[in-house]
């Protein structure tokens, strides 16, 4: 009641009473929408940063503040000693053992990974009977854990008793020393890898493919381009930016191996002899056997600094490849259109032009390939 | 993990199972201690302890305690995830198991157990055998430990491979053809020339295990008692390297993978003879034969010789950690749970074999035969190789030494990579420098 009194004559007290009263809670709404604007998309993604900062940020900072200090696994925080432990680790050849082991094992394992699961991707992007079984069939081995892939695997790969040696033994040839040997230990520590993850780069650039619109297919096709040239000229190009996705997370992921090394043989940290064990093994060796916390720390940190450094340049590789490709698909496109406009001139020329002298003798000097002198004969006939 | 016991291929999961026992050991336990309130206590030990109808009983005996128990497969992860939890400050369960293999790493450390003094062991010290009790004493007179199990060394052989090769195969006369009370490794590796003679095949499955078993037998280990690193210009330990290397040399070594066997294959098809066995060592064998496809027909027993005379091979601890909650109810548990009576059914549940001496005075005249071991009183054949053992200093670096620096040459000794002990013995001096001098 008494509200709906006293309200009339407060709005009609004055004419310019009106702003001021009203300024107040259109100035308030007015601060927290411009506050909504401005603020809540900080809101939105600050979830993903905060998760960041605690578990990705600050082990990286807290890591690299314990690789500055001697620190005992058991005893905790000793001396600071500056950056000795990375000198230390940079002169330890067990650290470089284990790189060497790492990047071998990488190769091994992402090049030929990347390149069936590009082969594998490219069939299944035909018109297949039950493409979806075949599609399901080839992410199975990621499904199964690591765990049970190394137990297999070492059923395979054993010395004495492993399925190969017992092969090759029954017909006569000399067992292979999957577990002592570093060349074939690499390559059966590469083979699990691959078997797990093969799939599952073939079934995203699969996904990559799909998308890859059918009509220019279909009219590449219809010029006349093969399959494989489809494949190279607009399949790859298409799929670049997969490509450089799959191939990073392949190299993040080939050098921080541990769990198949680690269960390989599972007596030891990377063979009696350390000829697999890869530089995360070799960590959790410093970290866990000899207990020392600051150069486990070091060697994490250099681990870090590698792994950006060859995703770095695999993105480059990458990229350049791709480009390269196409590149070239444009300057032989552009030579063609040459040809064929040499071969008008030409017929200008039996039609008994004056052009006849300039046309006829540019050409000779330098093969139709080669590019300066055609795109002389292009400048010399469009006159 | 060549010196921590109870290792098997089909249980490596070492960094996933300690991340996953982390998250796990973080849940917040129950509430404060005092009289009749619901206490929760967590325990966790690793391999085959035995312990799961002895928890039933416990909390049957005390109702307002209820036991999360946690059993971690190897001897190797435990250490792991003992080592974790220890570095981050949290997370260790009440009452924890710890192996003897890494003692000395935690005696760096002991001050994050509790006393045990505190809560009686002064009172129950007598159980055991007096070097058990010792070794759970740390510098400054702490008891951290109440000691489970020992490990006293038998040999496993397989009679019916002796029968083969022409050699006696019943335990009196193998324990007599080794020499009985005086039985050596140079009677061992001569006998085993014999056999690798008659029959071509190997005599023992790998080195790693003789060559430990070498050294536990010494009076001062890889350290002297004083706790200084003993190893470069040590001529006894060199002495013996000599000799096993010789023995390598001659084909006794069948180079098996220690813990393995080829899936306990090695157990079955012959390929060795004869393995120094410690008492919970048996319970490995019969895994090995169980999974190999053998039973008790393949021959396997246990003979009351071991060459070199007395000597012991692991054995645990059940220790206290200063962060748990409820410290007495804890140390309660731990000390009920090593009490002869206890220690007895343990036995008969995981075949290992007790360090109180009333319990191996019960096996003793229990003599209950073992199948699978061709009938062998193991009870009571370990009770008469637990005579005479002498504790030795573990060092820090203990099992380090014995798993990483002379692991490899002696592996490389075995696949005759390497072929002479001097060779060989660089190569550990060299890894010793790497990993433990300039660590």
């Amino acid at each position: 009641m008494t509200s709906t009194l006293n309200r009339p004559p407060v709005e009609n007290s004055s004419p310019g009473t009106p702003r001021t009263t009203a300024k107040a809670p259109i100035s308030l709404k007015h601060r927290l929408s411009a506050f909504d604007h401005k603020a809540s998309p900080y809101f939105y993604v600050a979830p993903f940063f905060i998760l960041f900062a605690i578990v990705g940020l600050f082990p990286l900072i807290y890591t690299f503040v314990v690789s500055l200090y001697e620190w005992h696994t058991l005893k905790g925080q000793g001396d600071f000693v500056g950056l000795a432990n990375f000198t230390a680790v940079l002169g330890d050849r067990y650290f470089w053992n284990s790189l060497f082991n790492t990047v071998s094992i990488f190769f091994l394992s992402t090049i030929p990974q990347l390149i069936a699961a590009v082969i594998i991707a490219a069939v299944l992007d035909q018109n297949l009977r039950a493409k979806t079984f075949w599609r399901m069939s080839i992410l199975l081995p990621y499904v199964v854990t690591p765990v049970a892939v190394a137990m297999i695997f070492s059923n395979v790969f054993g010395e004495n008793y492993g399925l190969i040696n017992n092969i090759l033994v029954s017909f006569g040839i000399d067992p292979i020393m999957w577990q002592n040997e570093t060349l074939p230990s690499h390559i059966a520590i590469a083979t699990m890898v691959n078997w797990r993850w093969t799939g599952y780069n073939a079934l995203i650039l699969l996904a990559a493919m799909q998308s890859v619109p059918r009509d220019i297919h279909e009219s590449a096709a219809l010029d006349g381009a093969g399959a494989t040239r489809r494949f190279f000229s607009i399949t790859l190009p298409s799929i670049r930016p997969t490509m450089i996705f799959v191939i990073i997370t392949a190299t993040i992921g080939g050098l921080q191996i541990f769990t198949e090394p680690r269960l390989f043989d599972p007596v030891t940290a990377g063979g009696s002899q350390r000829q697999f064990q890869t530089t995360v093994l070799y960590l959790w060796e410093m970290a866990f056997f000899r207990q020392n916390f600051g150069k486990a720390s070091a060697i994490a940190w250099l681990l870090f600094l590698l792994i950006v450094i060859f995703g770095l340049i695999n993105f480059l590789l990458s990229r350049s490849i791709a480009t390269a490709e196409g590149r070239g698909a444009k300057a032989r496109s552009q030579r063609r259109l040459l040809r064929m406009r040499q071969r008008q001139a030409r017929d200008g020329v039996r039609a008994g032009t004056a052009a006849s002298v300039l046309s006829e003798t540019v050409p000779v000097p330098g093969p139709a390939d080669s590019p300066e002198p055609s795109a002389s004969t292009e400048e010399g006939s469009t006159r | 993990m060549t010196f921590s016991r109870r290792t098997k291929l089909t249980t490596g999961i070492a960094g996933a199972a300690a991340f996953a026992l982390l998250a796990t050991g973080c849940a917040s336990q129950g509430a404060a201690s005092s009289g009749d309130e619901k206490i929760e206590l967590s325990i966790t030990t690793f391999g085959t302890f035995g312990y799961d109808e002895l928890y039933k009983e416990y909390e049957k005996a005390n109702p307002n305690i209820t036991i999360k128990a946690e059993n971690i497969d190897t001897g190797g992860n435990a250490r792991t995830d003992v080592f974790t939890k220890i570095a981050a400050g949290s997370g260790l369960s009440d009452v924890v198991a710890i192996e003897e293999g890494w003692l000395g790493q935690i005696m760096d450390v002991s001050d994050k157990f509790v006393d045990l003094n505190e809560y009686g062991a002064e009172d129950v010290k007598d159980n055991w055998v007096p070097w058990k009790y010792e070794q759970s004493i740390d510098p400054d007179g702490r008891v951290i430990g109440f000691g489970t199990d020992i490990g006293p060394q038998g040999l496993c052989y397989n009679g019916k491979l002796f029968e083969a090769a022409g050699l006696p195969s019943d335990r009196e006369s193998v324990a007599e053809l080794l020499g009985g009370d005086d039985a050596s490794w140079e009677k061992y590796f001569e006998v085993g020339e014999q056999y690798k003679k008659a029959t071509g095949k190997a005599w023992y499955d790998q080195s790693g295990f003789v060559w430990n078993a070498m050294v536990n037998q010494m009076e001062e280990g890889y350290y002297t008692k004083d706790g200084e690193l003993n190893v470069e210009g040590n001529a006894d330990m060199r002495a013996k390297f000599d000799q096993l290397a010789g023995a390598i040399g001659n084909g006794l070594s069948a180079n098996q993978e220690p813990w393995v066997w080829g899936k306990g294959k090695g157990f079955v098809d012959g390929s060795f003879a004869t393995m120094v066995c410690p008492g919970w060592m048996l319970g490995n064998v019969k895994g090995s034969l169980e999974s190999g496809g053998g039973d008790a027909s393949t021959g396997w027993d246990f003979a009351d010789v071991f060459p070199g005379g007395a000597a012991n091979w692991g054995g645990a601890f059940l220790s206290v950690p200063a962060t748990s909650d409820h410290p007495e109810e804890a140390a309660e548990l731990a000390k009920w749970l090593t009490d002869p009576e206890q220690q007895v059914k343990q036995s008969a549940a995981a075949g290992n074999f007790p360090s109180t001496i009333e319990a191996q005075e019960k096996l003793a005249e229990d003599a209950t035969p073992n199948e699978l071991f061709n009938n062998a009183p193991t009870g009571a054949i370990l009770a008469s190789r637990a005579e005479g053992v002498v504790a030795q200093f573990k060092g820090p670096h203990d099992s380090l030494i014995q798993e990483n620096v002379f692991g490899p040459p002696l592996k490389n000794l075995d696949t005759g990579k390497t072929k002479s002990a001097d060779e060989a013995w660089d190569q550990a001096l060299q890894l010793l420098n790497d990993l433990v001098v300039n660590n």
